[in-house]
């Protein structure tokens, strides 16, 4: 039996008064696409945030190939998180590079790789995402689209295990929602470790292995997305599906 | 209730300020070595405060601009005396008492009056001169003074901290006096009507005088003992057996006659040949002196402020346990304390209460007061600049993996560097005004040079002129050269 890569035991986070994470215990197998389904302000981000600890988490345990990162010292929690790459819903680009910049950077800084072979392989993720004629552009001249492509290479230029995508696509005009997602799925087929927080129901159908549907700070159904869209098996979940245009 | 906290420590630091200085000058009054530490050093530092001719102005000697007059004489033979070498440390008058407490020269020659409030800070020699005041008045004012008491309702002037300003606050009536530092603005300021008349030493009152034929003299007839209108050499209190060597050579001076022989016509010379040719140009050196120690001290305070400003900033952002909340209240109450205090007091605090237990040169004290104080400035501006930047760049970068400090480093401190580049440059505009505070520790910079080109020429108005437009041109191209990188760093 192979490792679980993430495993999340009675995970609970809440920030002053409100309660945001409850008690959150799964596991994330090698290879698999969760997607975190479920309305807003369900805990949805909080949660994805707690994974890479970009959230302190309250109680509980995140462990990371076995790893227990509530336990580490910083140091070791940034070196874990390079192997976690996280795309976030407002693309957070450094405004201040150029795109060839915005991808070499960490690889260069953390790494200490030489600036010839992080040149080549941002080049060669550019060209993945469709962007390289885009190398030299700095962020605010892109779309949005292709700003979010572009932070897609700058996480996998840290030759991640696992992926976080938290709402990758919210913040997008529609018509540029499946560029996006079209390199989603090309991930997720060479066999990528994905969690993606989203309201895309087409591509949680498509291309997920597991629904996980959260709400009110707990994972309310864990199932597969045939089941899951088909016949849910919570009333919450039920409600949910009923409110959504499908 | 953390505010509260920082104002505490704002007010411990201070105290501690005032108290360690104090207790240091207690310690060294204690022993009397004077004299055997003197002649091993083999160096006499002398202050004076060269503004004040004939007892000693600057002129100009084989082009060099160089501190002249009969207490330069006296400080020589003083010296020789002793077997050490004279050096000559320039300074104003009032900084010259506490420069001699805090060990920054050894004695003070600068026509100073024995008073018996002066005698209880330092040890006097005997006196060296007998002098007398007179008032210089504007020529065609002579029918309308006759001596102090007939300047009721007018505005009478005297150099700040000497014995003739107390006298002419105490001595008249309905009169109200003015004190200014120097004895060239004095005299501008009379010429220019601001004043009625300048009570100055009879010495002085004769050069100007004689050098001025728009002025006249009449005599003060204030009423004092003679140890008010008399000059002696000023020790640290406790040098008795520095002050008993030294009135030897004093009574020798005294007894050869040797300031009116000798001392008074040599310092008259330099005063005839300053006058010849007063043209701006002809001081082109001075000023360019001033602008060179004007950028040194900007360029370098700017430098270290800004490295200063960056710890602060990171200090005062620090969250976290105890020791880093200690930091942020530290960082907290140094940025309160500097900001609060004049950048006058801090130059002045560094140089002769710093000077206790080290001793810095006046252009490093300034650089270093300046470089604190700015550094307290850039703090606010970086924190804001740093609080200025999106939160999300801070988590990308650390879900790349990058630790606090790189994540500071390459991401937030250069977004945050081009936000707040307009307010550093202010910053280092204004420095380059500012940098003019040194010049009463006796940093050659711009406004000390034109002190001295002004006390040198007897011009008041063209060497404020000039210097007005070297600022200007300093400012100018400084504001030119940030707009260009201004401009470099936009690309969106």
């Amino acid at each position: 039996m192979t490792k679980p890569v993430i495993e999340v035991e009675a995970l609970a986070k809440s920030f002053g008064d409100n309660e945001v994470l409850k008690d959150i215990t799964e596991k994330v197998e090698p290879g698999q696409v969760i997607v975190v389904i479920g309305p807003s302000g369900g805990g949805k981000s909080t949660f994805l945030r707690c994974l890479n600890l970009l959230e302190t988490p309250t109680s509980g345990k995140v462990a990371f190939e076995g790893q227990d990162l509530t336990t580490l010292d910083t140091k070791s929690v940034n070196s874990l998180r390079e192997k976690m790459g996280m795309v976030f819903q407002g693309f957070n680009l450094f405004p201040n590079m150029t795109v060839l910049e915005n991808i070499k950077l960490a690889p260069m800084k953390v790494k200490g790789t030489d600036d010839a072979a992080a040149t080549k392989r941002a080049h060669e993720l550019l060209q993945r995402v469709g962007l390289d004629d885009h190398a030299d552009a700095f962020p605010t001249s892109l779309s949005g689209g292709q700003a979010q492509r572009v932070a897609i290479a700058r996480a996998l230029a840290m030759d991640p295990k696992v992926m976080l995508f938290d709402e990758p696509t919210s913040a997008l005009d529609p018509e540029m929602v499946g560029e996006v997602l079209n390199v989603m799925q090309e991930l997720a087929k060479e066999g990528m470790t994905m969690v993606v927080v989203t309201h895309e129901m087409g591509f949680a159908k498509s291309v997920g292995d597991r629904i996980w549907f959260m709400a009110d700070g707990y994972i309310q159904e864990n199932n597969t997305p045939e089941n899951f869209f088909a016949h849910p098996e919570t009333e919450r979940a039920k409600d949910f599906l009923s409110k959504i245009l499908m | 209730m953390k505010k509260k906290y920082g104002l505490l420590l704002a007010m411990i630091v201070a105290l501690f300020m005032l108290v360690v200085p104090m207790s240091t000058q207690h310690a060294q009054a204690a022993t009397d070595d004077s004299l055997e530490k003197i002649q091993k050093k083999g160096v006499l530092v002398m202050g004076t405060s060269p503004d004040y001719p004939p007892y000693e102005f600057q002129a100009t000697v084989n082009g060099k601009s160089t501190v002249v007059g009969m207490d330069v004489k006296i400080g020589k033979k003083v010296a020789k005396d002793l077997g050490v070498k004279l050096k000559i440390k320039s300074m104003s008058f009032d900084s010259l008492l506490v420069a001699l407490q805090t060990g920054k020269v050894d004695m003070i020659i600068s026509g100073m009056n024995p008073t018996p409030a002066r005698r209880k800070n330092v040890d006097f020699t005997h006196t060296y001169y007998q002098g007398g005041y007179d008032i210089v008045i504007n020529k065609t004012d002579t029918a309308k003074y006759k001596n102090k008491d007939s300047f009721s309702g007018g505005t009478l002037g005297a150099q700040t901290g000497t014995t003739q300003y107390n006298a002419a606050k105490k001595q008249t009536k309905n009169t109200s006096v003015k004190g200014m530092t120097s004895q060239s603005d004095l005299i501008l300021a009379l010429q220019s009507h601001k004043l009625d008349g300048v009570a100055m030493e009879k010495p002085s009152a004769e050069a100007y005088v004689s050098n001025n034929k728009q002025l006249a003299m009449i005599p003060s007839d204030f009423n004092m003992s003679s140890s008010a209108t008399s000059s002696a050499i000023a020790f640290r209190k406790g040098s008795t057996s520095l002050v008993n060597k030294v009135n030897v050579t004093v009574d020798q001076i005294k007894k050869d006659k040797l300031v009116k022989k000798d001392y008074l016509p040599a310092a008259g010379k330099y005063l005839k040949t300053n006058t010849v040719n007063t043209s701006m140009g002809h001081y082109w050196k001075a000023f360019l002196t001033g602008i060179e120690y004007t950028l040194i001290i900007t360029v370098c305070s700017v430098f270290f402020g800004f490295i200063i400003g960056i710890i602060l900033a990171l200090a005062r952002m620090a969250k976290g346990g105890v020791l880093k909340t200690a930091l942020r209240w530290l960082a907290t109450a140094y940025v309160e304390f500097i900001r609060g205090t004049p950048m006058m007091v801090q130059v002045m605090f560094v140089y002769f209460g710093l000077g206790l237990f080290v001793n810095l040169p006046a252009l490093t004290s300034g650089i270093i007061a300046i470089s604190l104080n700015s550094g307290a400035y850039v703090a606010e501006y970086i924190r804001g600049g740093i609080n200025s930047v999106d939160d999300g760049q801070t988590e990308a970068a650390r879900s790349l993996g990058m630790s606090n400090g790189k994540t500071m480093r390459y991401v937030v401190l250069p977004q945050a560097l081009k936000n707040i580049w307009p307010s550093l440059g202010n910053e280092f505009i204004t420095l380059i005004k500012d940098s003019s505070i040194v010049s009463i520790i006796g940093v050659t910079e711009l406004i000390y040079q034109s002190n001295i080109v002004r006390s040198d020429t007897y011009r008041g108005v063209a060497p404020i002129v000039v210097i007005m437009v070297l600022y200007f041109i300093l400012t100018f191209t400084a504001s030119r050269i940030l707009n260009y990188f201004e401009r470099k760093m936009q690309h969106d």
